[in-house]
């Protein structure tokens, strides 16, 4: 698209998503789509993307991505402290903190997050990862997302089964219920740093930069380039992801991107007939759970504000590039959609939802969902041919 | 540096003495406005307690100084169907620095049913002559955007006792049926909406369905809870207009009356008004319909006539 429309497009969004959130001033969905703006603007500009850094890690040694999910963890996990001990100042009292993602740790969610990784390595990305490429026109997007709607509803139509044979009495561990807070802290931040150290250890240099940045006339032209169109630090990504995190828990509810796309999918089995007549025990959980729905939810409009916000990043900084898909791209979104939205479903939440939020509020779900999803991506990069 | 000292202590005691005198004396009406709560929040013998039926929302943002308060895990029995039992409401009270001379003020979201419904179980556990509802609850203070603190509020634990309970207050399933039955010449008010009345619904929307008949315990009068309130802030009807709202259905408080709902808890400020501001004499069946409505053998009124399907 030329930049003389997509310049004044993208502003024109940006503007419009602006006087909505305004004219919702003090409300959830205003603050969602601010919130979900924010997440899609920073993930468009730093690239942040679960699966594509844990692949540089494993095909190139390019470890700055997966330092950047390091330290969007270890700064979530902070911005969660703060809120936690001021919200349940006595963390064994028995209590859960309110919303936060913690959820049933169990053989389920090893398998749903291992599956996941699989959607992930074989679509090309998670699902937040998609969403903002829709706003980038991925070929694969819309695909993957078509695919997870789908993932969702086999979740659905397997969720009892699986309910009744493990979730029901899996536990929900909180860490910070057995370890303290402060114990919790040191022992979180201390594994975050030693993910970090093995990091470097097997890491490689990384390779030169993909091209000069080209010198601007002016600094602020310079500056401009920098922040609205070349590829924003890694760290900077992690770093703004953490904050987000924590603020988005403290002022609306735990980030997730999920809720609103798999409840899209239960309401249109619902309407179907086709959804069991009850799903045992789900709506107790914590988590992306999904809900019939009416109107517009909070996650609806933060997933709104995020694919907008992305797009108008992407068109500012010229990389909104649709491309007609290819049959390949096509096949590899859908059946690796099916995938995400199956282990979405099934872990009550993705690689924003269950392992991001839940990790930085001290969910052993959270780690589990970050091993189990890791181990997918890996065995489906080294078995896949061509990835 | 020793006089300053002295002056100091002089200044802070002389700031005690008048702000003790300046807080207002306890309040003997059963609701309090928004405006005394504020005069009264740092009040060391007010007691302010959320129970909001929504978690989360108290930790978001809550009216400073208050002590949260769940309805799911603190009030109730959380293994048997029933209210939390004398000992477990004890520690709670004793946990919230509840203390003999605590004017205990509660409050919550949604019109404060739950805060109503714990004012109930307040009055049940014999706490009734120190427990006020701030009229309105959640939905005033935030409508006139007085200040929310984020931090959970740590006080002091007394070891107070409870006083003598009024079990009187609650009502159980035999004395409804003895009313559907015309053995008890009281009033029943079922507060819940019409179509749940009527026997349209099985249970309103958002909610499982958890009885298998529909309609209503038979000379049960309709009067929803909503009728009672000014929708704009949440504030209880003036006395004259509640008195005339439940005389236009025959209950004029000459004769006991039982309120129920669904569970119980919407029926508590329904129960809350009838006894506190028209000072009629009540009992609160907590049982409700999803005692009622499940019990085999008990008369049924159903206006609709719709049938259970298992369903």
């Amino acid at each position: 698209m030329p930049r003389s429309i997509g310049i004044p497009l993208a502003l024109a969004i940006l503007a419009g998503l602006a006087i909505t959130a305004l004219t919702l001033d003090g409300g959830k969905i205003g603050k969602s789509l601010v919130l979900g703006a924010l997440f899609g603007i920073v993930l468009q500009r730093s690239r942040f993307c679960f699966l594509c850094h844990t692949r540089d890690f494993l095909t190139q040694g390019d470890a700055r991505g997966v330092a950047a999910i390091l330290l969007a963890l270890a700064v979530g996990t902070l911005g969660y402290h703060v809120i936690l001990t001021a919200w349940l100042p006595d963390p064994a009292s028995g209590r859960l903190p309110p919303d936060a993602h913690v959820g049933p740790a169990g053989p389920v969610l090893v398998i749903a997050a291992f599956a996941f990784g699989i959607g992930m390595a074989v679509s090309g990305s998670c699902i937040s990862g998609h969403l903002y490429r829709l706003g980038e026109g991925s070929p694969t997007a819309p695909f993957a997302l078509i695919g997870t709607l789908a993932g969702f509803g086999l979740g659905f139509l397997t969720w009892n089964t699986l309910y009744i044979w493990s979730i029901a009495t899996a536990p929900v561990v909180w860490l910070p219920a057995h370890l303290g807070y402060a114990g919790w802290l040191a022992l979180q931040l201390a594994a975050l740093a030693g993910l970090a150290a093995l990091l470097a250890y097997l890491a490689k240099a990384p390779p030169e930069q993909e091209q000069a940045a080209p010198v601007e006339p002016t600094p602020l032209r310079h500056a401009l380039r920098r922040i609205l169109v070349d590829r924003w630090p890694a760290t900077v990504g992690g770093a703004a992801v953490g904050v987000l995190a924590a603020v988005a828990y403290f002022q609306v509810q735990p980030l997730g991107v999920t809720a609103a796309l798999g409840s899209t999918s239960r309401t249109l089995l619902a309407q179907g007939g086709l959804l069991p007549e009850t799903l045992h025990g789900l709506d107790g959980f914590a988590g992306c759970r999904t809900a019939l729905v009416s109107g517009l939810s909070p996650n609806g409009a933060f997933v709104i504000g995020l694919v907008l916000a992305s797009f108008a990043a992407a068109l500012l900084a010229g990389q909104f590039t649709p491309s007609r898909p290819t049959l390949d791209q096509a096949v590899r979104g859908i059946a690796g959609g099916v995938l995400l939205g199956w282990g979405a479903m099934t872990a009550i939440g993705c690689t924003v939802g269950t392992l991001l939020s839940g990790t930085i509020a001290g969910a052993a779900s959270g780690w589990i969902f970050l091993f189990a999803s890791f181990a997918g991506v890996l065995a489906t990069l080294r078995l896949l041919p061509g990835r | 540096m020793f006089t300053g000292r002295l002056i100091t202590a002089a200044v802070s005691l002389a700031v005690a003495t008048f702000s003790a005198t300046a807080f207002a004396a306890p309040h003997k009406e059963p609701l309090v406005t928004y405006e005394w709560v504020q005069k009264n929040l740092d009040n060391p013998k007010v007691r302010i307690i959320e129970v909001s039926v929504d978690p989360g929302v108290y930790e978001r943002g809550h009216i400073p100084g208050a002590v949260n308060v769940s309805w799911h895990t603190d009030l109730v029995n959380k293994v048997s169907r029933d209210i939390a039992g004398r000992e477990d409401f004890e520690k709670l009270v004793q946990k919230a620095g509840i203390d003999k001379d605590t004017t205990i003020v509660l409050y919550g979201d949604n019109n404060n049913w739950f805060a109503a419904w714990g004012a109930w179980l307040f009055h049940v556990h014999g706490l009734g002559e120190q427990v006020r509802l701030l009229d309105g609850g959640r939905k005033i203070w935030e409508l006139k955007q007085l200040p929310l603190s984020t931090k959970t509020e740590e006080v002091k634990a007394t070891d107070f006792k409870l006083p003598e309970g009024k079990p009187e207050l609650r009502a159980r399933l035999a004395d409804v049926v003895a009313f559907a039955e015309g053995k008890s010449d009281i009033h029943v008010i079922d507060i819940r909406s019409a179509d749940e009345y009527n026997g349209k619904i099985f249970a309103p929307e958002g909610s499982k369905e958890l009885s298998v008949r529909a309609g209503h315990v038979p000379g049960a009068v309709n009067v929803t809870w909503s009728k009672a309130v000014n929708t704009e802030d949440g504030t209880f009807k003036s006395a004259e207009d509640l008195k005339k709202l439940y005389a236009e259905v025959g209950v004029d408080g000459s004769k006991p009356i039982i309120t129920y709902c669904r569970i119980g808890e919407r029926s508590s400020h329904t129960w809350y008004l009838l006894t506190q501001i028209l000072g009629y004499d009540v009992k609160n069946y907590d049982g409700s319909w999803t005692e009622y409505g499940n019990s085999v053998g008990v008369p049924v009124a159903n206006n609709a006539g719709t049938v259970w399907l298992g369903k």
